[in-house]
């Protein structure tokens, strides 16, 4: 594997040439990719509310939002805008210092968890050795934040939401847990860059969902029940609990929920991409191609261009799994609390330890294709 | 043991069974995705009210008789009728009419029974006002009479779904002479009028055997 583009080696090199040191030049290169990232993160959920919001009316035969922009492309635009100049309200008996933090505590380690979604070889901001077992660590951060804003509203649908957010979360956190072990296992490494090298020897054929299929399909209930979304939004089932533990939020501190929400379900189409589907690897082989073309990989032109359509790759992979889980969302109905946590505990659970047996014995027999 | 495989037989029926499910109701969902929307988008487009609709009601200030039946056969006694006796020609003279939208429950009682027809039900339904004592209608504004929502400029007519062909679910972009689904009673009339005539023809054309046979015998 050829180690590709490198813009972190270029641009302290180029800074570096006009007599900066190679600190300096580090120091400024950090923030770049950390912005690039927070933005695209923001645009991605944009997108997805749009898409949101136009697929439930077309599941619907409505037309959904249109008159904002070309096909209502600016609506949550507007809606952010709206939310940022609505007045902030705190209850008068609500604990003032719990309920300001709960939602930070919700929408830090979601962003946080984009340090280690890459778009190619070498564009993600941080190579953790640890990666994907740091995401898994900083959403279980999460319930804590949504425990802590449900209590502190003082009003039982809120303390209700957040118990059931806080239940749902750690519940599901396990299975989800297995599953990645289970990849990591395979390509012996915790890296999300080792994960997708490892899945691009051989196009889609070696995309970890074929030798993966019960985890995928294991990890991708247990991200839509982080994700609170259909059929697991039991924490803010507006039937029962108005909006669970966001009913006393408006403005700004309703809106760190919502953006969290849906940069969650962005971020996990995305590690569900990176983990099964090839992260940025094409259907079919590069080296293979580039060789039946004639072109060697090295090629800068190729690099360029293989670079930029690894990141419409995963973009395009992850959009795919947020149009399944919008669908999902108008398709199941919502289970109840009790028949979530039998889902949990009773179904997923065993059956990702069974598929983690599975594969370790797997791994022993047959360590090529199993990642020996 | 066997017991407990029978059961682990079971709930992996029931696994897969409802995953089935799933994918069945995904196939649905999927399948609505490319169907046309059904929106009418209302202040630019408006469905055509049907015929027999029972909108803001019209009243005819001349024709009245002032003989109270619509207060009397209207539910809550809503219609205001105004008259004194004059006594020189002993009749009754009208002097104001009104009813109060903001009450009526567009039954159409008064209506019905209307000995003059000088009440009648018109299409108009947009009654929206800021103020609930303006929906109280005096006879100059019951006699006002509607615009039509074909007739507007402004506004793009639809057809309601019954008045659309058969096979057609989409009223936009219908030509204005292709014809509803079914029959309109006056053709359900025709033609059984005609098939009358034709059963009649046809016993008098049966009787006239049997006769010149009576007539032989």
């Amino acid at each position: 594997m050829n180690s590709g583009i490198d813009l972190e080696m270029s641009f302290t090199e180029g800074v570096q040439n006009l007599g900066l040191s190679h600190e300096l030049a580090h120091l400024l290169w950090i923030p770049l990719p950390m912005l690039l990232v927070l933005v695209s993160a923001v645009i991605g959920v944009l997108v997805t509310v749009w898409l949101e919001r136009k697929i439930s009316a077309a599941a619907q035969q409505r037309i959904g939002p249109e008159y904002a922009g070309a096909l209502g492309i600016l609506q949550p635009m507007a809606d952010g805008l709206k939310l940022l100049v609505k007045e902030d309200i705190i209850p008068a008996r609500a604990d003032n210092v719990l309920f300001t933090v709960g939602p930070i505590l919700v929408l830090v380690p979601v962003i946080l968890s984009w340090l280690i979604v890459p778009f190619g070889q070498n564009l993600l901001i941080s190579n953790v050795g640890i990666g994907i077992f740091l995401w898994i660590a900083l959403s279980s951060i999460q319930p804590i934040g949504l425990l802590m804003s449900g209590y502190s509203s003082n009003n039982k649908y809120s303390l209700l939401g957040g118990l059931r957010a806080a239940a749902q979360s750690i519940s599901y956190e396990i299975p989800l847990a297995l599953a990645v072990l289970a990849i990591v296992m395979m390509s012996n490494s915790l890296s999300t860059i080792d994960i997708v090298n490892q899945q691009n020897t051989a196009g889609f054929l070696s995309w970890n969902i074929w030798r993966q299929p019960v985890g995928f399909i294991i990890f991708w209930i247990c991200a839509l029940a982080e994700c609170e979304r259909l059929p697991f939004d039991l924490p803010e089932a507006e039937e029962e609990l108005v909006a669970g533990y966001q009913t006393e939020y408006a403005g700004m501190k309703f809106a760190l929920f919502y953006l969290a929400g849906y940069i969650n379900l962005v971020l996990s189409a995305l590690l569900v991409s990176v983990l099964y589907l090839g992260g940025w690897g094409f259907p079919i082989s590069i080296d293979w191609f580039s060789s039946l073309i004639g072109v060697s990989i090295d090629n800068p032109l190729v690099q360029v261009i293989a670079a930029s359509l690894g990141i419409v790759m995963t973009v395009l992979k992850a959009y795919l799994l947020v149009f399944l889980a919008i669908l999902l969302r108008w398709t199941t109905p919502r289970v109840r609390i009790d028949q979530l946590l039998d889902l949990g505990w009773k179904f997923l659970l065993p059956i990702s330890l069974v598929n983690l047996l599975v594969t370790a014995s797997l791994k022993l027999t047959f360590p090529i294709t199993f990642g020996g | 043991m066997l017991g407990f495989l029978e059961k682990v037989a079971d709930y992996t029926k029931e696994a897969a069974s409802a995953a089935k499910y799933l994918v069945d109701g995904l196939g649905v969902t999927f399948d609505h995705m490319r169907r046309r929307p059904v929106t009418v988008q209302y202040p630019y487009e408006k469905l055509i009210p049907s015929e027999r609709y029972r909108g803001r009601i019209h009243y005819e200030f001349d024709k009245c008789i002032a003989c109270e039946v619509c207060v009397r056969v209207c539910p809550i006694n809503l219609p205001v009728v105004d008259w004194v006796m004059n006594k020189e020609t002993k009749k009754k003279e009208l002097r104001n009419y009104s009813i109060d939208f903001g009450a009526c429950i567009f039954c159409g009682n008064c209506v019905e029974y209307c000995p003059t027809n000088c009440l009648s039900m018109t299409e108009e339904y947009e009654l929206a006002s800021f103020d609930r004592h303006s929906l109280n209608y005096d006879n100059v504004a019951l006699g006002r009479l509607p615009t039509s929502v074909t007739s507007d400029p402004s506004v793009r007519p639809l057809r309601e779904l019954a008045y659309l062909p058969e096979g057609v679910m989409d009223p936009h972009e219908l030509t204005a002479n292709q014809a509803r689904a079914g029959k309109l009673p006056n053709q359900v009339i025709k033609e059984l009028q005609a098939q009358k005539s034709n059963e009649e023809s046809n016993n008098s054309t049966d009787m006239d055997p049997n006769k010149s046979n009576s007539t032989n015998s």
